[in-house]
């Protein structure tokens, strides 16, 4: 990253020698894990969310383990309308930490470019979601198998779409971490960016469904393979939203919401990567052409 | 050498720092002065990159402090004790610090014993007193071992000790030939460690002078600091009784 990382003779101009080569890329994410790995709070979360996370999927699992058909594998993603939050408060806490601290000055006086503390920002929280939503889905498959036991359902993680759900458990929490640092790094105030957030991930999807159940007649002919308009529309916002299109990755190809483009599981992950590049580049931007405040 | 030329900062109508031009020489410690809202702190933001001048610049050594290769090794800076996360403990806020500049982890230690923060490093900032914190924030610009150190307001909040020791520290990094700014408003303070003094008011220039030269009438600092500012103030407070509090010691 650094410019004069070839030219060592550069520093011998100015007494005394300064010695190295300033705030390459790999040093910046080295300080940046030492921060997120410094706060109790980060710790605080990602054991949140790996108790939910085991918990809700066993709680679940059990209450269905009587059902005639009962699959153990359907139940692991039933704490998936939860786990995600943690992370995203995570997410949020890492970008908006600088600025709603002060920390910001002696952050940027080491690293006045800016720019390189946003993409570590970036690196680090998605290792340590990475990491905390291994452990949490871990703790899913493990909430599965008192239910699976008590049936005499032999487990098999192996299946591809098994494996492919697996993989969207892993990796939407990772991108609802993502989409809070964004959003943190953005409005850099935490209450803000955790309202914004959470209305866009959770509140915003609940309301509209209602509004929709509201408005639609409950005693009007179902028409097989077609929804009400306003159920429709609904449908479409909510698949759109950072929560909807992430969730796309823990379902089975196909399964999409009645009314709503089916986005697939790549279409989910676009979708969700949008609402993750956008706000980071207006933050970008905000970083390199405003005063740091 | 800090060098700052006909610096000016504007936030929407209101001029912060209006002209602003001076040198603070290198084995030399130059004091900052002003009232409250004169411009120190925009000042010293701008010259260390946090904000950018409306017009005119400020360079260190030659360089602006954007282009510096390794700022932390260049330029030694303590701003505010708060710019530290609450949560964090001191040891490691340094050692983040540090890495940015792969400075080694004995240096954390190093700077952490000279601000006599060993028995409280692994303590969270939050739990820290304003002098620790002043303290972890001289820490902080000590890190790098810098040529030029820009220290704002850092004996706030100190002991008597910590003055006296903020003051040797100074005088010795002076002595080593390094540049040293520091704003403060302590006068009897700066009269003792400061070889110049750099005295704005409303972000324009007052004096730049040595403090021999402003003391030259046989007034004290304090007497030509308040002498020199007295249409430059813009908080003023007030006596209990109503009144404006008088200004004593200026002779006009």
């Amino acid at each position: 990253m650094s410019a004069s990382a070839s030219s060592p003779t550069a520093t011998s101009a100015r007494p005394p020698a300064v010695s190295g080569r300033g705030a390459t890329f790999g040093r910046v994410i080295a300080a940046e894990w030492t921060k997120i790995t410094s706060l109790r709070s980060s710790y605080l979360l990602a054991a949140v969310t790996v108790a939910v996370s085991g918990a809700l999927t066993y709680l679940s699992a059990n209450a269905s383990s009587g059902d005639p058909g009962f699959d153990p594998l359907g139940s692991l993603t039933s704490a998936l309308v939860l786990t995600p939050i943690g992370l995203l408060v995570l997410g949020v806490l890492v970008g908006t930490g600088e600025f709603s601290t002060g920390t910001y000055q002696s952050t940027f006086t080491a690293v006045p470019r800016r720019l390189p503390v946003l993409a570590a920002q970036v690196v680090v929280t998605a290792a340590f979601a990475l990491v905390t939503s291994l452990v949490a889905v871990g703790a899913a498959v493990l909430g599965i198998l008192p239910a699976a036991g008590s049936r005499g359902i032999t487990v098999d993680l192996t299946g591809e779409q098994t494996m492919q759900i697996l993989a969207g458990m892993v990796i939407y929490p990772m991108g609802m971490a993502l989409f809070g640092m964004a959003i943190g790094a953005l409005l850099r105030r935490p209450v803000r960016a955790v309202v914004t957030t959470v209305t866009l991930t959770l509140v915003l999807p609940i309301v509209l469904m209602l509004a929709a159940d509201m408005a639609t007649d409950p005693m009007a002919p179902s028409q097989p393979g077609s929804s009400p308009p306003a159920q429709a529309v609904v449908n479409t916002a909510v698949t759109f939203s950072p929560s909807g299109a992430g969730s796309l990755l823990t379902v089975p190809e196909g399964s999409g919401v009645e009314g709503a483009p089916d986005l697939g599981r790549w279409g989910g992950a676009g979708v969700l990567g949008a609402w993750i590049l956008l706000p980071l580049a207006g933050a970008a931007v905000r970083l390199r052409t405003r005063d740091a405040t | 050498m800090i060098e700052v030329e006909a610096l000016t900062k504007c936030y929407g109508p209101t001029r912060a720092v209006d002209g602003l031009t001076f040198t603070a020489q290198s084995g030399t410690v130059t004091g900052f002065l002003g009232p409250n809202g004169a411009g120190k702190s925009t000042t010293m933001r701008i010259i260390v990159g946090l904000e950018r001048p409306t017009s005119g610049r400020a360079t260190i050594d030659g360089q602006r402090y954007a282009d510096l290769v390794a700022p932390l090794q260049a330029v030694g800076v303590m701003l505010d004790a708060r710019s530290v996360h609450p949560g964090r403990t001191a040891f490691r806020h340094l050692l983040a610090q540090a890495r940015t500049h792969g400075i080694s982890r004995s240096r954390v230690d190093e700077v952490i014993e000279m601000t006599g923060l060993e028995s409280v490093a692994g303590r969270r900032a939050g739990t820290f007193s304003l002098g620790m914190g002043q303290r972890l924030g001289i820490a902080g610009a000590l890190l790098g071992d810098p040529h030029t150190l820009i220290l704002d307001e850092p004996v706030n909040g100190l002991d008597p000790d910590g003055v006296l020791w903020v003051r040797g520290l100074v005088r010795d990094l002076a002595a080593q030939g390094r540049t040293v700014l520091l704003s403060s408003h302590l006068m009897h303070e700066l009269a003792l460690c400061a070889d110049r003094v750099v005295i704005i008011g409303k972000g324009r220039l007052l004096a730049d002078a040595s403090v021999p030269e402003l003391t030259a009438e046989g007034g004290s600092l304090e007497d030509a600091y308040l002498k020199l500012t007295s249409d430059a103030v813009q908080y003023r407070g007030r006596s209990a009784t109503g009144s404006v509090v008088p200004i004593t010691g200026v002779t006009r």
